[in-house]
């Protein structure tokens, strides 16, 4: 010791990466819960969570098997119905991202880099017992052996790269038996018609409820921020199932009494958005919040953090085991826009359907910069989206907290541009 | 009795030190930098030596360093801050441990200075953007909290919460970002904390540009704010050395440099 004196000691490595990750939480829910106006009350429940999970490290599952998943294409009934919890391990954080850095090439994804930050601390409020990795896109299809070499148990999940094809969708059928299989021998718990049915009633009850909030969002007075939108969808991520069905339940009856009351959280020429491109994960939250703070909002999002977990249900034709499996599989290949499949128009559909479903006013379309395939999709987005008269901007960015000036600027242009337009609509 | 001085005329304080025959620091005087630093550079001196009641001429020799060195035309050899502030830190540590590396956080600037075994300096490092995460900094932090700048180290003691970090690396938009935190009801003592961390990983991603040995010696004026050490501490996961006067280093370092010049001279002759 240098000074023999001293009277603080110094932070453990754990101390440390809890204080960077309580900061950079702390920091987005204090504007979230300031710089708007009032927030639904029931909003409380969710910053509340990510308050204890991110700033306290609070543990949730302590009981109960975990599953991590690296990736949205991991079915989460599945999962359930073997008496384990699915969570999300796509990491939002910035000092992940730092410390992930020194594992990948530097011009990797941030959420990528942020994910095998998040191993490489070691530093879970919840630590996975099992990791299962699909191999979606390149990058996440590689950290799966990071991870493993860091020493967690990994499970690839082996997923097809085109979507229209019969022979994908049966490739894909067969993954998610074997995988059925393989998790049931590993966690010794067979696969029953009861509790598989069950779960994908229970998935199927929370995508009921997201869709059922999401469609308020529809009022030209929209009773709820996109980026609280967001923070409800994360929490999905992570939270006990019940509870977050129960969370929502409360909001949705506070969402439908601000819309009789003709609440309007945004303002009266706040432009509408869509919002596309690489997910937002908390606590990087950034573009939607710069969105928000320029005066627009958020209606709707086709992104794999938030809408696309919800969007398409399954869909079963008999209650038999396999017959779920495969409706199971079906929903997590057919209803997917990501763009790591070869052709990708089911995206452009779904986004210039919000546009038209949502009354939005343009499209705000993120890349992160390490993202090559939202990069690549950037180009033939934008062209279907000029094709409709549909406004957009193209913007990368990562974690850091820096560009922020250069960010806001863009994004303030773009919002008045599009108020602009609708002055002149009128 | 000889006499050396070493005057650091930097942007915020002007440093006087002044050392005897044997290297040993004799006394030392901090004053403002003002308008007019060559007069009040040679004030200070004066008045150093009338407080040790030296005469002027047992004062043989003089070096200026800091940027304004070259103001002080009294000098007798002018030096580097750098190298300055290296032959110093080894000198004011000397007996406790041996620096490798040094962190200089002054009124306008901050640097980081790679040291080898024999105290040679093999590589430093500046901050390339304006006064942020600098002593200005923190006397902007300070006013806008309305506390006095060495009150700044209890209040980061006294921090229950969460940091609250500040991301803008110039001094006007954090003072921005400041007013909003503080308008949305959040302690003086967690901003203060969040703004000594955030001051700490800029410093701390200085430092490894020049690579991180140990020990650790850091100087200028912020080193006396003890909420800023600790974060510098803790982003670095190092002890660092502080020494017992953080702020005259550098005059320091430039008086035993006089001594050793004066030795030189009148070897030759």
């Amino acid at each position: 010791m240098i000074n023999k004196t001293r009277k603080h000691k110094l932070e453990s490595p754990k101390q440390k990466h809890n204080r960077h990750k309580a900061t950079e939480a702390i920091m987005i829910l204090d504007k979230m819960k300031h710089d708007f106006k009032e927030p639904p009350k029931a909003m409380k429940y969710f910053y509340d969570l990510f308050e204890r999970v991110h700033c306290k490290n609070e543990p949730l599952h302590s009981d109960k098997v975990k599953v991590g998943t690296m990736c949205i294409q991991v079915p989460s009934e599945i999962i359930y119905a073997l008496d384990a919890v699915p969570l999300r391990l796509c990491n939002g954080f910035y000092t992940n991202d730092e410390i992930g850095s020194d594992f990948l090439p530097s011009k990797a994804c941030p959420l990528v880099k942020a994910t095998i930050g998040e191993f490489v601390s070691n530093n879970f409020s919840d630590k996975p017992d099992l990791i299962v990795s699909p191999t979606t896109c390149d990058q996440k299809a590689k950290s799966g052996a990071i991870i493993e070499d860091l020493g967690f148990s990994v499970y690839d999940m082996e997923f097809p790269r085109t979507k229209e094809s019969h022979e994908s969708r049966e490739y894909w059928r067969r993954s998610v038996r074997k995988f059925t299989k393989d998790l049931s021998a590993d966690l010794g718990k067979k696969i029953t018609k009861k509790r598989l049915k069950k779960s994908v009633m229970q998935v199927g009850y929370a995508q009921h409820l997201y869709h059922k909030l999401n469609v308020l969002r529809k009022n030209i007075k929209s009773p709820i921020l996109g980026i609280d939108m967001f923070l409800v969808t994360n929490a999905f991520f992570f939270d006990k199932i019940d509870k977050w069905i129960e969370a929502v339940d409360v909001l949705i009856k506070e969402c439908e009494q601000r819309v009789e009351d003709e609440y309007d959280c945004a303002h009266k020429r706040s432009p509408r958005i869509v919002y596309t491109g690489s997910p937002p994960i908390f606590p990087n939250l950034k573009i939607p919040l710069l969105i928000e703070q320029a005066d627009a909002i958020i209606v709707a999002d086709e992104t794999c953090s938030s809408n696309r977990m919800f969007n398409d249900m399954v869909s079963v034709d008999e209650w038999f085991v396999n017959d779920m499996i495969d409706g199971i599989a079906d929903r997590y290949l057919k209803g997917c826009t990501c763009p790591i499949f070869t052709k990708n128009e089911d995206r452009k559909r779904r986004i210039i359907d919000l546009v038209k479903e949502y009354k939005a006013d343009g499209v705000v379309y993120q890349a992160f910069a390490g993202c090559q395939v939202y990069e690549m999709e950037q180009r033939s987005v934008l062209e279907a989206m000029e094709k409709e008269g549909i406004p957009i901007i193209y913007l990368e960015s990562d974690y850091s907290p820096s560009h922020l000036g250069q960010l806001t600027t863009r994004i303030e242009a773009f919002v008045e541009s599009l108020k602009n337009r609708k002055r002149k609509a009128k | 009795m000889k006499y050396f001085a070493g005057i650091d005329i930097g942007s915020t304080a002007i440093k006087v030190a002044l050392v005897d025959e044997s290297e040993e620091l004799v006394g030392h005087r901090i004053s403002a930098s003002g308008s007019m630093f060559y007069k009040y550079a040679k004030q200070s001196l004066k008045e150093l030596l009338e407080e040790f009641s030296i005469d002027e001429k047992d004062l043989v020799y003089i070096v200026a360093t800091g940027y304004g060195r070259k103001l002080f035309k009294e000098a007798d050899e002018n030096i580097s801050e750098i190298t300055a502030n290296a032959i110093g830190a080894r000198a004011a540590a000397k007996g406790k441990c041996e620096i490798k590396t040094i962190i200089n956080i002054g009124g306008q600037d901050s640097k980081a200075i790679s040291l080898d075994s024999d105290g040679n300096v093999v590589n430093f490092a500046m901050n390339d953007r304006c006064a942020a995460g600098t002593g200005k900094f923190l006397d902007v932090v300070a006013m806008n909290l309305e506390l006095e700048v060495d009150e700044l180290g209890d209040y980061h003691f006294r921090s229950k919460g969460t940091p609250l970090a500040i991301n803008s690396t110039c001094a006007v938009f954090a003072e921005s970002e400041i007013i909003g935190l503080l308008g949305n009801d959040n302690s003086v003592e967690d901003i203060v904390a969040g703004v000594h961390y955030s001051i700490a990983k800029r410093i701390v991603k200085l430092v490894k540009r020049v690579g991180i040995k140990e020990n650790i010696y850091f100087d200028g004026g912020p080193a006396l704010n003890a909420g800023l050490v600790y974060a510098i501490e803790n982003e670095l996961s190092k002890e660092i050395f502080i020494p017992e006067f953080p702020q005259i280093t550098t005059a320091y370092g430039a008086a035993i440099l006089a001594q050793e010049s004066y030795g030189y001279e009148k070897e030759e002759e």
